[in-house]
This record gives structure tokens, sequence and C-alpha cells, in this order.
């Protein structure tokens, strides 16, 4: 079996010592990525995204545990990260150096200064034209784009991604959906996506992880997960009734216009006859396939989120 | 290579901070050119300040060695410091050090930084002293002063001595000072913290022979005035003189009952101590920074 890109044994960190202001920020966590696939890591705010993150890439030292990029622990081979490509918490850079000189600073710094390869990376973010214009006048999308240019520097076989369609345009978002898809399935690199937007997860990742309050509560394929997890939208009149009648047996929630039924398609006939049984007027039920964003809903609220943006 | 590759990355990205770099540090040869065009000017215009300009003599020697005084007094400290607080903390502030640290290990990003600022302040002074040699030239040839020593091969093999010599006392005088401002700035993370507690820390360096003295007293044990000969401005001072005047610093303290406290010491004692200063502050610091958790 290949070597996994990133394993996590035990990791756990705590910020603060005693009191009110110790947080366990991640507890525990183990997971193993195989290389060649696009990773999913999803949680909402708070729930130890970032902060496993840094201490995958040696910002932060972890509390106990140990974090290892292709087999190599972080801490005690820190050369391995030149392996690694990153963009943290969204992009910052130097704002009083242009596009291309923060890219030469961080290639200089990184040791694989390289001019062509700079200019192409530009041409490749659309941002050649405005590349030798100071960071301070980019848009929050520009500067994604050149952190992304800047992730891509080392020509590194595994990206770490944080949010890298913050501040772009549907048109933008949906460049980098590709440009990731492609950089896994033509180029062989491996990529660990966190990401607030559960449509793009879903649409690019080949597996994800659900983190809450600093724990992994799901793991798997997203087909794996999302499998067998259909819901039926369920138009009835009066809507109140209809779903006081169906709720004893059923998860239903109230979507304005219609219910949401946490049923599978097998149950048509039987919610059919039990809302006919007690005069409720039907006019359509269809069958829903679950999107992740339902289902990563679902397995937050399990666990008790303080709150998803 | 990579080390030089990350030298020029510090260099690019401090330089490229015009303001910065303009204020606190090209600010001394720009201004010391401002000063010897306005002199020029009032010398070229007013004849009475022309005549005693020329009543004078000038050295070259002492006006190229005497820049090196610049970054040890209180206006080359305050800009130093300053400038040193941009560079280290800067980089909390932008939030680029989680840029940098997965591509480099931390030890050698905070070397290169040290690196970086005493090379720039090598060249800025080198350059002011260029400055200086050939404008007081131009003045003194405007005014009709003398301007020796007469090149010989004896008078620039003494002058290079002379310089080389106050110029690495310049420069450990600087790595010192911004080892105070490095270390402040990287444990409050904040370039304002960076630049009071770095200056508190070098002025408080200053009363620390009246605080040892104060101690003195009340302990009434005097040996511990000799606490002093560790500290980095008694040995800076010390070295200087050996260069200057090729003899010790001699420091006589009077205590209680007519008694005296006199101490001296070599020049190799006192180059010692001021490189471990150098050793201890930047060790501090990459110490701190090795364990520091990069959170912005």
């Amino acid at each position: 079996m290949a070597e996994a890109a990133i394993r996590v044994e035990n990791l756990t960190k705590v910020f603060g010592r005693l009191g009110r202001r110790r947080i366990v920020a991640v507890q525990n966590l183990n997971l193993e990525i195989q290389a060649g696939q696009v990773y999913g890591f999803l949680g909402p705010n708070g729930a130890g995204k970032t902060t496993t993150i840094r201490m995958l890439l040696d910002l932060i030292l972890p509390t106990t545990g140990s974090a290892y990029i292709y087999g190599q622990h972080v801490r005690r081979n820190h050369e391995v990260l030149r392996r690694v490509g990153a963009i943290v918490e969204g992009a910052s850079f130097y704002n009083f150096l242009s596009g291309r000189k923060n890219l030469e600073v961080l290639a200089r710094t990184g040791g694989h200064y390289d001019p062509e390869r700079i200019g192409k990376l530009l041409r490749q973010v659309g941002l050649l034209e405005r590349a030798n214009q100071r960071v301070k006048g980019y848009s929050t999308g520009m500067k994604q784009r050149l952190g992304l240019a800047a992730a891509l520097l080392g020509d590194p076989d595994l990206l770490i991604l944080d949010e890298p369609t913050n501040g772009l345009d549907p048109g933008g978002m949906h460049e980098v959906r590709l440009f990731i898809r492609e950089l896994v399935d033509q180029q062989g690199k491996t990529v660990f996506l966190s990401s607030h937007l559960l449509g793009e997860v879903e649409q690019i990742c080949d597996r994800v992880a659900i983190i809450n309050r600093g724990q992994i509560v799901r793991e798997g394929a997203v087909s794996d997960l999302l499998a067998g997890k259909s819901t039926l939208r369920v138009e009835a009149a009066p809507l109140d009734k209809a779903a006081a009648v169906l709720k004893d047996h059923w998860t239903v929630a109230m979507n304005g216009q219609w219910l949401t039924v946490n049923a599978t398609h097998e149950d048509v006939p039987q919610v059919v006859r039990r809302l006919v049984e007690n005069d409720v007027s039907v006019y359509e039920i269809a069958s829903q396939r679950q999107t992740l964003e339902e289902y990563f809903l679902a397995v937050v609220q399990e666990g008790g989120a303080h709150g998803w943006s | 290579m990579v080390g030089l590759d990350l030298f020029r990355a510090e260099w690019t990205k401090i330089t490229g901070h015009r303001w910065v770099v303009g204020c606190l540090i090209w600010i001394f040869p720009i201004a010391a050119f401002l000063l010897l065009v306005l002199m020029a000017v009032i010398l070229a215009l007013v004849d009475s300040a022309r005549t005693e300009f020329a009543s004078q003599s000038y050295l070259w020697t002492e006006q190229m060695i005497g820049v090196w005084s610049v970054p040890r007094d209180i206006f080359g400290r305050l800009l130093l410091v300053g400038f040193t607080a941009v560079m280290f903390a800067g980089e909390y502030q932008w939030g680029t050090w989680k840029n940098t640290v997965p591509r480099h290990n931390r030890v050698a990003l905070i070397t290169v930084k040290f690196a970086t600022l005493g090379v720039l302040v090598l060249v800025t002074f080198v350059i002011m002293s260029i400055i200086l040699g050939l404008g007081v030239g131009v003045l003194t040839m405007i005014s009709g002063a003398d301007y020796g020593p007469r090149i010989t091969t004896d008078v620039l093999a003494d002058f290079a001595g002379d310089y080389l010599l106050q110029m690495a006392l310049a420069f450990t005088a600087t790595l010192i000072l911004a080892g105070y401002a490095a270390l402040a700035a990287m444990l409050t993370r904040s370039i304002l913290g960076g630049i009071l507690i770095g200056l508190g820390l070098s002025f408080l360096e200053g009363l620390i022979p009246v605080g040892l003295f104060l101690i003195a007293l009340f302990l009434d044990f005097p040996t511990v005035l000799h606490l002093s000969r560790i500290f980095p401005a008694y040995n800076l001072a010390n070295i200087s003189e050996w260069i200057i005047n090729g003899k010790a610093l001699e420091t006589t303290i009077p205590f209680r009952d007519g008694e005296q406290i006199i101490y001296s010491d070599s020049l190799g004692f006192s180059l010692a101590m001021t490189t471990l200063w150098v050793v201890l502050l930047v060790g501090l610091t990459i110490y701190f920074f090795r364990r520091q958790d990069i959170t912005s």
C-alpha cells in the first residue's frame, strides 16, 4: 500500500493552561489520508480545522500526538514540508510588495526560485497583467489567486488548502474546482481541502472527514456517506397537520411550502396512506437524494455544534 | 545557495518596504547628504561662515570613522530599534509567518533576519561615511580649509585598521540592540511592543550601574558593583577605549568611607562578553520563536 500523504496520531492541542482560558481545540485526532485524492475537511467554526492544518504545517506545536507528512514527522523533519504547498485561513502577503515580488520572496525562502515558473503560475491564476502592482491594491479574490500560485511555487506533491475559494466570484470558484481536480487526476497530486462551501466539497472531494469539537465524527468516501441517505419532499395541505401525522414515524422538517421527511422511496405508499387517512390533501411527493450539506448539518446537530457560517 | 536565497528573500522583503527602510535606515546617509548640501549653500553664500569654517582643519579619516558612533548614540538606537521591531514583529501583523515557516526551519528564518539587519546597517553606514568623507572634502574646497591627512600607504593602512575595528564595534552594538528589540517584538508580537520594550531594555541597561550601586549600599557589599562588567554597555565602551587609546577603560566608583572600587578589563574579556551577549540574545529569540504557536 502506498505511503499516506498525511497521517495524524492522537493529535491534541490545548490552548491556555488551567481555568476558563483553557481551550481544547483538537482532541485525540487520528486521520490517514492516502495520496492521489481530494480530501475534504469539514466542520463548523471553531471545530479545530485550522488548528489541525496549522499543526500539519508546523505552525502550531501539538500538545500531544504527532503529525506525519509522507511518513516524516513534521516537527522533527521540517524538510518534508518542502513537498507541501498551502493556503492557511485566507492568503496574507506583504502588501507593500507586488504580487510577483511576493512570489519571488516565498520561492527564495523555500529554496526553489525560478522566475519562469513564477510567470507561468501568475498566468495560470490570471494575475499576469497585474503582477507588478502592489498587493495592497488587490481584491480579496486576487489575493486568493495569488495564494494559490504561492502554494504551487515548489510544485508540491501535497496541497493543503484552507478555504481556497474565499472571495472568488462564481466563475473563479468554478475554475479553481476544475484546477484542483486536474491537479489530482492529471498530475497525481493530493489535495487536503477545508471549505465552508459544502456544494463545492461534494463536487470535488473523493473522501471527507467531519470534525466537531476537536474530534472526527464521520469519515469516509463521499459516495459511501451519502449512500441510501434520501429524503421525501412532501407538498400537502394543511402542512401543520401533515407534519403532526408523519412525525410519529419519521423525522420531519418544515421547509416553507413543503415538508422534508427522512424516509426512503419505499416508504412513499405508507406516507400517502397515513396522510389520506387523516384528511390531509397530498399534492406531490418526490424522493430526494440527501446532499452533503444536509448530511453535514444532521451530523453536526447530533454533536451539538455552535453554528455554521 | 539556499542560505543566500533566504538572505535575498529577506533583503527583497525589507528593502521593499520603502517607508520603513527609508525613514529608519536610509535616512542616515540621506540626512548626511542633505546636511552637507545645506552647509555648502551656506558656505557659498555667507562670507563669515566660510571664514569660520576655513579657520579649522579637518581630517577625512575622522569624518569617515566618526560615522560608526551613530548606531550607538540615542538617535541611532531609536531608529534601529524601530527598524528591528518592524522586521521581526511585522511578520505577525502582516500574517506572513504562516507563509514562510513551512518553507524553511525557524532557526534559519530568525538568523537570516539578524544577518540582513547587520548587513543593511553596515552598507548604510559605509555609504554614509563615504558621503561624509567626500562631502566634507567638497566643503573644504569651497572654503579653502585644510583637509588631511595626505593619502599614503601608511595612512591608508592605519585608516583601514581603525575603520574596520570601529565598524565591528558598531556591528556588535547593533546586534545587541537588535537582540533586545527582536526578543521584545517576538514575545509581544507587536511592532509597538517591540519598540517600547526594546528601547526600555536598552536604556535600562544604562541604569544598571546605578541599580548595582544602590544594592551595594543597601547590602554594604561593594563586590556587587563588579557585576557591571558583564553588561554590554561597559564592554562596548571598554572595546572602544582599547581601539581609540590602546588601553583599558578604568572605572573608579567611590564607595563608603573613602573606599574606591576600581576595575579595568582586557580587550579579550570585553570581546568575549559582547560575543556572549550577541549569542545569548539571538539564541533566546530563536528559542522562543521555535516554541511559539503561529496563530495569525
